[in-house]
């Protein structure tokens, strides 16, 4: 047995740690009682899947002054330069490239198992110690999740060691910052409740990233617990602009409960990413749709920039933009809406459980665009542009 | 009025408290002021000992346990407003120290033997309402910086060493519990740890 550089071994209390873990498990079986939704299948690799992907991050909606929204950490610095306009473009650029980062979506993997694999068993060993040891390779350089930890039982058996011991044993030799050993104890029913009830989400969700790997089953409850509670009541802008937005639509869509967020997209006029959302359904679903949408909507709307958004628009004597910018909208636009409309109204009839509130929706942003178009054409005829 | 210390022309609105008479939310009070009250011949007769203590001695008692939730209750209360306003509960407390330095640190305790042993007791101690605990959010939030999100020194509120001690503790503790956010250090994912297994081409 032997593991390279540094070998460590230590006594472990064993008993002691046991007690805690097990205190820990139960509470989590009491609160998984409610409304917890199991992924029935690992949705791994259809949280992989590039068109996914690709759907959850236009969905996301980046906002540059929500991802760089001003945090109270310790080093929080400024720094004041000047700039020609090129290197002020760079800097955008490259502010840009780094939201894209910030707003990595942590992943959504299945719940793993524990399984006991055991090396050997050395019935001479047995009553050694009344202690088992925890064996652990610390070597510079290892990957957390290839390091080897091992149990030595105080019958002698030597076996890989339970997720729990290991989870412990890296936070103590190469702890995550923000991690704590012991649980916080904000995550036990009662507290997040009362956090779900301040309507704390970010926090939340922030906090069991940090706390938790993705494929613990704690993780997988405190996040739907926390989804099913936006659900509820209805504060998709919270989340929105995070990272966490893109697991929460794919959540709702695995479980097909997107009516609510659906009635939210149509509500803020955001009908690309209802459409967007739809499409997410019908993919996870297995249901077959017309995919020539993504590419009609790919064409009509430009990808909207996250450094066009932040770089002002320059002062252009086009007739065009000068409307776009009264209505908010361009022709491409609405184009873009009817399609999505189209769309949305197909699943609407078809599958949708709150039929009739969405489609009140639907038919009130109808109309408002339909006045919407009226006043751009009316305009364009104004500016005698055809 | 020769007993007036700086403290009180400081505060303009306890100030104005002590001018109308009503004595029972002064913070600081003079000790030479209150030894020579107290008869010389104490010791002698047992029975003096036993008398009710007067307004002075009242307010210097710090016996009393006061709950959180009565506390919870005062800082959203009109009677806090009046006596802090719009300032942080230690915004204008000021130390006394001789010389143009202060010492380092600030005072080990402000309480001794349930009685304020100082006339320019911290800004927690002074005002018995005051109550560190981990559900006093409203009372936690005004130690932590805005800017780094730590919680302040007691160089800058003048915090006693003891109260300063339970405040840390409170702090974390309420951090643990959820009563207070922060801002969670942020977590990378490597994807490839996760995805790489089922499908070979690399996120």
């Amino acid at each position: 047995m032997s593991f390279g550089s540094n070998l460590r071994m230590f006594a472990n209390k064993a008993s002691l740690c046991c007690n805690v873990n097990k205190v820990t498990l139960e509470l989590f079986s009491r609160c998984s009682t409610v409304a917890f939704l199991q992924y029935d299948k690992d949705p791994g690799p259809s949280f992989s899947n590039p068109d996914v992907q690709k759907l959850l991050k236009s969905m996301t909606r980046v906002q540059l002054e929500k991802v760089y929204k001003k945090r109270s950490v310790s080093d929080n610095t400024v720094e004041y330069k000047f700039m020609t306009s090129e290197q002020l473009e760079k800097q955008f650029r490259k502010a840009a490239e780094r939201a894209e980062k910030l707003i990595q979506m942590p992943p959504i993997v299945k719940v793993k198992e524990d399984s006991q694999k055991v090396i050997s068993r050395d019935p001479a060993l047995t009553n050694f110690s009344n202690t088992k040891f925890v064996i652990a390779d610390i070597t510079y350089g290892v990957n957390s999740s290839d390091r080897k930890i091992l149990v030595r039982q105080t019958d002698g058996t030597l076996e890989y060691a339970p997720l729990s011991i290991r989870k412990r044993i890296n936070q103590i030799y190469f702890p995550h910052p923000g991690r704590k050993i012991r649980l916080p104890r904000m995550f036990e029913p009662e507290h997040l409740n009362r956090c779900l009830a301040n309507f704390q989400y970010e926090f939340i969700l922030d906090r069991a990233c940090v706390q938790f790997d993705p494929y613990e089953k704690e993780y997988h409850e405190i996040t739907t617990k926390v989804y099913n509670h936006i659900n509820e009541s209805k504060r998709f802008d919270d989340l929105r602009s995070t990272r966490h937005f893109g697991p929460m639509a794919f959540y709702f869509a695995w479980h097909q409960i997107i009516d609510d967020l659906l009635y939210d997209m149509i509500k803020q006029d955001y009908l690309k990413n209802g459409a967007e959302l739809v499409a997410l359904y019908y993919q996870l679903n297995g249901i077959d749709y017309d995919k020539s949408i993504h590419e009609k909507l790919e064409t009509l709307v430009q990808p909207q920039s996250t450094i066009q958004s932040v770089l002002k628009p320059k002062a252009s004597d086009d007739m065009h933009e000068e409307i776009k910018n009264a209505i908010g909208k361009s022709a491409e636009d609405f184009t873009a809406d009817d399609i999505s409309f189209e769309f949305i109204e197909t699943f609407v009839k078809t599958k949708a459980l709150k039929k009739v509130q969405l489609e009140l929706a639907l038919q009130a942003l109808r109309e408002t665009n339909d006045e919407k178009k009226k006043l751009y054409h009316g305009l364009k005829k104004a500016h005698g542009i055809s | 009025m020769s007993v007036i210390n700086f403290a009180f022309l400081a505060r303009p609105n306890i100030f104005r408290n002590f001018l109308k008479g009503n004595t029972s939310r002064i913070f600081s009070l003079n000790t030479t002021n209150y030894s020579t009250e107290e008869p010389p011949e104490v010791q002698e007769a047992p029975e003096t000992v036993t008398r009710e203590p007067s307004e002075k001695e009242k307010a210097r008692d710090r016996t009393k346990v006061i709950p959180v939730e009565t506390s919870i209750r005062y800082l959203k209360s009109a009677a806090y407003k009046e006596t802090y306003g719009e300032y942080l509960v230690w915004e204008q407390y000021r130390r006394n120290h001789k010389g143009m330095f202060p010492p380092r640190k600030t005072r080990k305790t402000c309480i001794r033997k349930g009685m304020l042993s100082t006339g320019n007791p911290c800004p927690v101690c002074r005002d018995e309402y005051l109550v560190l605990d981990y559900r006093n959010v409203d009372l936690l939030k005004q130690f932590i910086s805005p800017q780094s999100g730590e919680v302040i020194s007691y160089s800058k509120t003048g915090v006693c060493q003891k109260r300063h001690q339970e405040l840390l503790i409170s702090v974390e503790r309420a951090r643990d519990f959820g009563y207070l956010t922060f801002d969670v250090p942020f977590r990378e994912y490597d994807y490839s740890e996760y995805y790489n297994e089922k499908n070979e081409s690399k996120k």
